[in-house]
């Protein structure tokens, strides 16, 4: 399986070989797709990683214990659910049916059937959507 | 057999008073007869809960020392209304924020209302009598004198649907609307909603007492736009946007549960107004109209992507409620944009407010023009400026 992640490094874990220490230790393979490193300064780095769920979830559990900060690229979307108003401005842009007014005219907020288009981030008028792009892993 | 409303007051004071919301009316109407209806329940509460631009507030600030006759006046760098004596003040719900566009006047009266400081700068050109020229400071509901609502239109009888026929999202006050005709947007709580129960306005005039925001405020003009020329269904609810009301209440009473400020991507604040109005079942004419359906209530869709905002269809509100309606054959998905589930909340808090003896109802001053109409601002060349 392949998994996208924000690796972040401290200024002293950037002088460390992690990558390849990474890719011989648990048998991944890292495909890095964006780096912002420079030394003495720390940085982050965006990459794929392909490998088993086990080595996979290994992986993140090493480079949390070295104290790189690791995050999932997972697109999904936060709502603020405790300040919505059930006006329905963002049922008109829902097509995949995620948001949905039920049977008492409240909004209900189904997270499966989310395709995280973001078309209810503009059209709801208290702002409470918001399109996240990491989750922590 | 008629009631009148200082009978109906009576019964709120003995504790014998049945009110119900219009709702709930309308369905005991498909159960019993008209006649009996009017006997056996005094008030029907109707209420909306939507976004109103033309909203707003006056705030006196109370006079600094020395004086500043304020003619520049910022509320978190929004800017309010300087031309009403030296710190007075009208802060609409539309004025933006020179420096955050998504928020403005709406989001000033919801901080204010929820007790939050807001900024303060106003300048003065120094006069004898006010010299100060320039003050910045803070202020709170707690520290300004008056801080009440005045909005010169809201609780719009039908508002008209809308629809987008280009090949680009329109991003409007009537929320996303989606190219190609894709989605239908409405604005109303349709039967709960207060001018289509009363679509004459028999009962609702100058000096009516309503629910306002989380109290008790008043109806104290017809509202502005205000139009009794609209042609008529047989129910006698106009098929395009008729009546509205001014009303006015204490701020400093409310709620942001009933009052919150909105922001619509590219076309700027507003601010959602809860509205909640009672109405005297008098006689088996008033039950009648209090018993609407939404399947009785028709309105238009207009094409909001093309100038003049052309009509497009025709519907009644049980359509858009479905979810779905056809247009040209075609199903098209439909959205509210005033919340039900509020105007619902309303619409019960009321009549628990009339049933705890908290609300009286009023006998209305004066009644609005019945045949008040639109004009448009119509181009003029030429004159001395």
């Amino acid at each position: 399986m392949k998994r996208r992640y924000a690796l972040r490094f401290s200024p002293t874990l950037v002088e460390q070989p992690i990558v390849s220490k990474l890719a011989r230790a648990y048998d991944v393979d890292i495909n890095i797709l964006n780096a912002d490193v420079a030394s003495g300064r720390g940085g982050k780095l965006i990459v794929e990683l392909s490998g088993s769920q086990d080595n996979l979830d290994k992986s993140v559990t090493y480079l949390g214990s070295l104290g790189v900060l690791v995050s999932e690229m997972v697109k999904e979307l936060l709502f603020n659910q405790d300040s919505c108003i059930h006006c329905g401005a963002c049922t008109a842009v829902c097509s995949s049916k995620a948001l949905c007014l039920n049977s008492e005219a409240k909004l209900s907020f189904d997270v499966s059937l989310c395709v995280v288009c973001g078309l209810c981030v503009h059209a709801c008028p208290l702002r409470l959507f918001e399109v996240s792009q990491e989750r922590g892993a | 057999m008629a009631k009148t409303i200082a009978q109906i007051n009576e019964k709120i004071k003995n504790g014998s008073v049945v009110v119900v919301t219009a709702e709930d009316f309308s369905k005991m109407a498909k159960q019993q007869p008209l006649s009996c209806l009017c006997e056996e329940v005094d008030i029907v509460t109707t209420a909306t809960f939507g976004p109103m631009c033309s909203s707003g507030a006056i705030i006196n600030f109370g006079h600094w020392s020395p004086g500043i006759r304020m003619e520049e006046i910022t509320l978190n760098g929004v800017s309010a209304y300087e031309g009403l004596a030296a710190v007075d003040t009208y802060i609409g719900a539309t004025s933006e924020s020179k420096f955050d566009p998504t928020y403005g006047g709406a989001n000033v009266i919801e901080d204010l209302i929820s007790g939050k400081d807001v900024r303060l700068h106003a300048r003065g050109k120094g006069t004898d009598c006010y010299p100060t020229k320039e003050i910045d400071t803070w202020v709170n509901k707690q520290t300004v004198n008056e801080f009440y609502l005045f909005n010169p239109r809201n609780a719009y009888q039908n508002y008209a649907a809308a629809t987008n026929s280009t090949s680009r999202i329109k991003y409007t006050y009537m929320g996303s609307l989606l190219p190609r005709f894709s989605n239908i947007t409405y604005s109303t709580s349709g039967e709960l909603s207060p001018l289509l129960n009363d679509p004459y306005l028999r009962t609702i005039g100058l000096g009516t007492r309503i629910f306002l925001g989380g109290t008790q405020g008043y109806v104290v003009w017809n509202g502005t736009q205000f139009n009794m020329r609209r042609e008529r269904n047989e129910m006698g609810i106009p098929k395009l946007p008729g009546a509205t009301l001014a009303v006015i209440g204490d701020a400093k009473e409310m709620s942001t549960d009933f009052i919150r400020s909105a922001y619509y991507e590219k076309y700027g604040v507003s601010l959602f107004v809860g509205i909640g109005i009672p109405i005297p079942v008098l006689d088996e004419q008033m039950a009648k109209q209090l018993a609407i359906c939404n399947d009785q209530i028709d309105t238009t869709i207009l094409d909001y992507g093309q100038e003049g905002h052309p009509q497009v269809g025709s519907v009644t509100y049980a359509q858009l409620a479905s979810g779905q309606v056809l247009l040209d054959g075609k199903p098209v998905k439909t959205a509210p944009l005033s919340s039900l589930a509020k105007a619902r909340e309303i619409a019960q808090l009321l009549a628990s407010w009339i049933q705890n003896k908290q609300f009286y109802l009023t006998e209305a001053v004066h009644t609005f023009p019945g045949d008040s109409f639109v004009k448009p601002l119509v181009k003029r060349e030429g004159g001395v400026q």
